[in-house]
């Protein structure tokens, strides 16, 4: 829904403001609402889907095969299909692009490893079902969860097979699949998110919506992992679909700013994901019951 | 996310979650699984189930085959039987039995996991089912809504089978508790020999038994004890007195296999050595040598093996030692003690390359690449025939059971420990045992008793012996088989007349007016070729060969055609023939009796008067023969100048003709080689075996002879050109030249001058007419032996299996061949015939004969059924042979054939025996010394003469007939005079 100059100007005087008034009456740092939920594609390693009020859905799921490390240069394809797009579009190639690198600098890759020779490589396939504001926060928050129910059959056979080559065999019970942060055996597994940040004047906002994202005046794209922003940090023109008249550049402080700001604020995020994520599998192993 | 959802009325689903991993991969699975309510439990004397009956796809509804009335136990009370599947692998001939087992619930659970195990047994099962006689049914429980279980967590996939079977028995209780139309309600027995899974099944109130138990509480049960296949729980106290190497993994030996450092193939055992085997896998040419009790690693010969190659240093020459299980004590080799190092695939992928270097070239020194068996892919066990070791009896133990070992009468195999508390009584007889298991602790492998035979040495128990030995079906003909004959019976005529609207009737040509005539063996019952002969206006002849039209009567997809399919051949033993297909045919309505009018496959040329084929003709007949001679008498006539009938010309001008046909093959290069064949005569009243004869040729053997091969020969070209992607054909492929290596060395030590050349079957045979010593005629007939053993074996294929070049049938010198010519006792003869018969569009053939994958099944089955038949008729001469010498003891001349450090294998031509003559019987064995460039033993005799005896040697031997202690077999014993 593209706005009208006077409802563009009207909206940027009150993001301007030094009490900021968002249209939709979010705090500076609040995220939409959203619904998910976890592992519900019966053929994926794991899967979930996420929802957010203004109708943006999407769906991601996870799947494993077991390759020969050496042979690949990636253990993490990612698979971008977002509806009313090409495939060979730049958005949808960006969009493929922002994931691949974020999990590529973020995601524990050499611990796929399943033996000397051979390891897991997972395949990411996404589907932005529809969305209005520019959707790798829903993307990255989707894998979150998708990574999060994910589970990798159990190797039987021997771990080594650097000297003596030996074909892996895994139990036939997916009951005895193991969780990633089993599998990688780490207590806090916590797959990277992207973070939509926009900047009007000295305000900044988390997830902008599509009305925000037409006057602000800078974009940013902030990594974020296990409490800590990371790289990739890119900034860009987050409304797709209008011409930002108000886009400028910003002063490297207020990135500097920024960053300090979502630092302590974000777990936030992470935690009420892991809780949904909890909540999933508890119902999940209740209903065996 | 195990839930189930309602579909329809009495239709629900469920999802099944699974890992399948395969190559290297894995996959998560999820299935549907649809659960029914309508199943039902098939007893008559439920009224519940009746009234809910659902018809099947066909329309018909099924039957309720268990009786209301079922049988009581010892102790009053009808009872059903739910049978768990170690029950069903270990006992289907008690579940077969007459006396017991009636009214069986087999859950489908077990009949798939039997399916898994045992396709043989699956196969009797599903019979058993079939048949109906004995009541069984199959309860599909995985599909009942109330018995399917889902696998709980950290279960192994078989206790939740096991768990299925239990909760299969516990419904049954249950529903016929409620349902019963009866007072008091029919018990449900669940017979299971795991013996956790019986107190689990207990405690869910289910009354469980072993085979044992159940079998006591019957009140035959007294009689039926003695075939209770030993329950085979425990040997512990055999633990530990060797350890095997453990195999290797299945994700090891895959990941071998692939990169090429680990072999598969099937291993033999050595004849002469137990203690030796090979491997030919298709990575080198000669096979891997695998010597030494750990390095066989308790493999079976026949089992489908995984090697692994030995370092350099353990490679060896093949053993010159004769060893026999018997004569293994404490002493196995102890060699292998050198602890194991890591040896990476690298290392093993050069060793690799040396062993290749190694069979390619023909060094000095002949090593072989050795290699021990790490894994072992599928095993070769079935039934086998033995008996039990005296030695290993206790008497003092009264009834028992006690383990003691069976000296199986393989001699390439191990003992087999048993636990039997009959162990006594079945002294000195012969019995069926079946092998369970060999864990790796355990020197010998286990297994349990099956049946008994009868005694040694009677003629019913060795006869059958020998069959079950090699895996020859024996039994009646079923009455779905019997039921596919013609129901005329033996009344069964060729049609009077020959309009009746029969469309392929008026497609046979009528050739009663020919002069058709048969020769065959003396007193034969299966006449399956008939011949005939006449001059024709233009100087040229008619030759017509006639065949009994199997197929008419042996229909595609019947009852009898697989039957005749899975036994593939007839086997002839010297006292009994085993047909391939019910008398009815083979001795009456597909026997071309003579005087009688029958329908025939006929194959008619015209021939020149060099024998060439002017022209050839393929017709569906009906002939008359007008005699049938037997060779004796058929040379008699055409000997006998007085006879110049016009059936008489006929076969005289059929001999001219076949003279100049095997002149022409002989030219062309074909083989004439030897085996020591020979005949035992019985005596016709007693049937006791009289006297050995070695089988005379008569001209007219080889007369009709040479037209069956002609016959077959056009056949072939007809059948290919028709269906070049199916056509069944036979052949023979050339010897690959290592064979006769080491038959050339000997000849070159043993006879300068002599050798064979193999550039082409021409070049073989010349070889052979000159491989003469002027001294010694027999020489010739036993190079000749010994070149047949070099050569492959001829076999059936389907022709999309080899190109053209390789379809050569190198004995014969002709280059494609089938089998065309005996349809009542060959089955490649039967498929001939239908492509035939498609190829002249006498009839559509049927599609199982033009499906290449359905070919390959059928030339498969038909190969390994020949090879059994050919063993089963030699053995059961060799056994004669044995009963004839009994009383009749001589001294003899006889060949050495094959030599050794610890004794010599001698060959009597007039007995066509061979026979192994150790060290200790020809002398001082420590004074002996071998010559292994010469093939010489020199060794002092009793007498204190010193002797040297090589290959090829003429010596006197005395020939008796005695009985194997330890084996219980008679054999010849040559003793060197």
């Amino acid at each position: 829904m593209l706005l009208s100059p006077a409802e563009r100007s009207y909206i940027y005087d009150s993001l301007c403001q030094k009490d900021p008034i968002r249209p939709d009456g979010r705090t500076p740092l609040q995220f939409r609402p959203l619904e998910a939920t976890t592992d519900f594609l019966p053929g994926s390693n794991g899967s979930a889907r996420i929802r957010i009020a203004d109708g943006s859905e999407c769906i991601v799921s996870v799947k494993s095969k077991v390759v020969l490390s050496e042979k690949e240069a990636n253990l993490i394809e990612w698979d971008v299909d977002v509806s009313g797009y090409r495939d060979d579009s730049n958005f949808v190639s960006n969009l493929k692009f922002s994931l691949t690198d974020l999990y590529m600098k973020n995601f524990p890759c050499e611990k796929l490893k399943l033996t000397a020779k051979y390891s897991y490589k997972l395949f990411l396939d996404c589907i932005i079902v529809s969305h209005s504001s520019y959707p790798l926060t829903l993307a990255t928050m989707a894998s979150y969860l998708a990574l999060k129910s994910t589970r990798l059959p159990l190797l039987v056979s021997e771990v080594d097979d650097s000297q003596v080559e030996e074909q892996p065999t895994f139990s036939d019970d997916w009951e005895k699949a193991q969780y990633l942060a089993e599998f990688f055996k780490t207590e806090s597994f916590s797959p990277p998110l992207y973070i939509t940040v926009g900047i009007v004047g000295e305000n900044v906002f988390v997830d902008p919506s599509e009305t925000e994202e037409q006057v602000l005046e800078n974009g940013l794209l902030i990594g974020y992992s296990e409490k800590k922003c990371i790289a990739p940090i890119t900034n860009l023109n987050l409304a797709t679909n209008s011409n930002n008249s108000n886009f400028k550049g910003f002063t490297p402080a207020l990135l500097i700013s920024t960053v300090d700001l979502l630092k302590g604020h974000l777990s936030s995020i992470v935690d009420a994901l892991d809780t949904l994520d909890k909540q999933d599998k508890e119902d999940r192993t209740q209903s065996i019951f | 996310m195990v839930e189930k959802r309602k579909l329809a009325s009495g239709l629900t689903t469920i999802q099944k979650t699974f890992v399948r991993s395969r190559n290297g991969g894995c996959m998560k699975i999820v299935r549907e699984h649809y659960l029914r309510s309508d199943i039902p439990c098939y007893s008559q004397a439920c009224n519940h189930c009746i009234t809910n009956l659902k018809p099947d796809a066909q329309g018909n509804l099924p039957l309720l085959v268990l009786l209301d009335l079922p049988l009581k136990l010892k102790n009053g009370g009808q009872h059903y039987v739910v049978v768990d599947t170690n029950v069903v692998l270990q006992a289907i001939d008690l579940l077969e039995n007459t006396e017991c087992f009636y009214d069986v619930v087999v859950p489908q659970i077990v009949l798939e996991e039997v399916k898994n195990r045992s396709f043989p047994i699956y196969q009797r099962l599903r019979a058993l089912v079939k048949a109906a006689d004995k009541r069984f049914v199959v309860f599909h429980n995985e599909f009942h809504e109330e018995t399917y279980i889902t696998r709980e967590k950290d279960e192994s996939i078989n206790d939740r089978n096991d768990r299925a079977v239990n909760r299969c028995a516990q419904w049954y209780n249950e529903h016929l508790a409620k349902y019963s139309s009866t007072k008091n309600p029919i018990k449900v027995i669940l017979v299971c020999n795991d013996r956790n899974n019986r107190k689990r099944a207990i405690a869910e109130g289910i009354d469980a038994r072993s085979l044992e138990d159940y079998i006591e509480s019957l009140p035959n049960g007294d009689m039926l004890r003695d075939l209770i296949p030993t329950e085979n729980e425990s040997f512990e106290k055999n633990a530990a007195e060797i350890a095997y190497p453990e195999y290797y993994s299945t994700s090891r030996t895959m990941a071998g296999i692939k990169n090429g450092t680990l072999y598969q193939g099937v291993f033999n055992t050595s004849t002469y050595n137990i203690l030796e085997g090979s491997v030919l896998t298709p990575a080198f040419k000669k096979p891997l040598l695998i010597v030494g009790t750990k390095n066989l690693n308790r493999a079976f010969n026949g089992d489908l093996v995984i090697v692994e190659l030995l370092p350099k240093d353990k490679w060896r020459e093949p053993s010159t030692t004769i060893l026999e299980e018997s004569s293994i004590g404490a002493n196995d080799n102890a060699d292998d003690n050198s602890q194991e190092d890591l040896v990476s695939d690298k290392e093993r992928r050069m060793l690799a390359l040396e062993a290749v270097k190694a069979t390619i070239h023909q060094g000095e020194k002949k090593l072989q690449p050795t290699a021990r068996v790490v894994s072992i892919t599928r095993r070769s066990w079935r039934f086998y025939v033995g008996q039990i070791a005296s030695s290993s009896v206790d008497n003092e133990t009264s009834n028992a059971s006690q383990t003691c070992f069976v000296i199986l009468m393989d001699k390439v195999l191990p003992k087999i420990r048993i636990k039997t508390r009959k162990a006594k009584e079945l002294l000195g007889q012969r019995i069926v045992v079946s092998v369970d298991a060999w864990p790796s602790n355990s020197k010998y492998p286990q297994g349990h008793f099956v049946r008994s035979l009868g005694a040694i040495e009677t003629e019913g128990a060795e006869r059958e012996a020998l069959l079950i030995e090699h895996d020859v079906e024996y039994r009646p003909f079923s009455k779905a088989v019997l039921d596919c004959l013609p129901k005329e019976g033996e009344n069964w005529k060729v049609p009077e007349n020959l309009d009746n609207g029969d469309e392929q009737l008026k497609k046979r040509v009528d050739l009663r007016d020919k002069l058709v005539c048969s020769i065959d063996p003396p007193n034969c019952q299966d006449i399956d070729d008939a011949l005939h002969a006449k001059p024709l206006p233009n100087g040229h002849y008619e030759v017509g060969v006639h065949i009994a039209d199997v197929t008419h009567f042996v229909k595609p997809n019947t009852a009898l055609d697989s039957e005749g399919a899975s036994r593939g051949t007839s086997v002839y033993l010297v006292d009994k023939r085993i047909d391939m297909l019910p008398m009815l045919l083979g001795t009456n309505l597909c026997s071309l009796n003579p005087y009688v009018e029958r329908f025939a496959f006929s194959v008619i040329w015209e021939l020149d008067e060099n024998a060439e084929i002017v022209d050839v003709k393929f017709m569906k007949s009906i002939i008359k023969s007008r005699e049938a001679f037997s060779y004796e008498q058929a040379q008699l006539r055409i000997e006998d100048g007085s006879q110049n009938d016009e059936l008489t010309q006929s076969i005289r001008i059929l001999l001219k003709l076949s003279k100049k046909l095997k002149q022409k093959r002989m030219d062309a290069g074909a083989l004439n080689l030897s085996s020591p064949e020979v005949k035992v005569h019985m005596d016709s009243e007693t049937s006791d075996p009289g006297e050995v004869e070695v089988k005379k040729l008569l001209e007219t053997n080889s007369l009709v002879e040479e037209f069956m091969l002609l016959a077959n020969i056009s056949v072939a070209r007809k059948i290919y050109d028709a269906y070049p992607q199916t056509a069944m054909l036979r052949r023979h492929a050339a010897p690959p030249s290592t064979n006769f290596e080491a038959l050339n060395e000997i000849l070159r030590v043993r006879k300068p001058g002599m050798s064979i050349s193999i550039e082409s079957s021409k070049a073989l045979a010349d070889s052979l007419d000159r491989c003469v010593d002027p001294n010694d005629e027999y020489f010739n007939t036993l190079i000749r032996i010994m070149s047949t053993r070099c050569m492959m074996a001829a076999e059936y294929f389907s022709s999309s299996s080899y190109g053209y070049p390789d379809f050569r049938h190198y004995g014969l010198a002709v280059d494609i061949y089938t089998h065309f010519t005996s349809p009542i006792r060959r089955y490649c003869d039967v498929v001939a015939h239908r492509q035939l018969a498609g190829a002249i569009g006498y009839e559509m053939l049927d599609s199982q004969h033009r499906d290449k994958h359905k070919m390959e099944l059928i030339v498969r089955n038909i190969n390994k059924r020949h090879r059994n038949a050919q063993f089963a008729g030699r053995a059961s001469i060799e056994y004669y042979v044995g009963q004839v010498m009994k009383n009749n003891e001589s001294t003899q001349e006889g060949y050495v054939m094959k030599s050794f450090n610890n004794g010599i294998v001698v060959l009597v031509p007039k007995f066509g025996v061979e026979g192994m003559i150790k060290l200790e019987m020809l002398g001082d064995a420590n004074s002996a010394a071998y010559d292994e460039e010469k093939y010489e033993l020199s060794f002092t005799d009793f007498k204190g003469v010193s002797r040297t005896v090589g290959i090829f040697d003429k010596v006197q031997v005395a020939v008796k007939s005695v009985q194997d202690e330890v084996s219980g077999k008679r054999k010849v014993q040559l003793v060197l005079v």
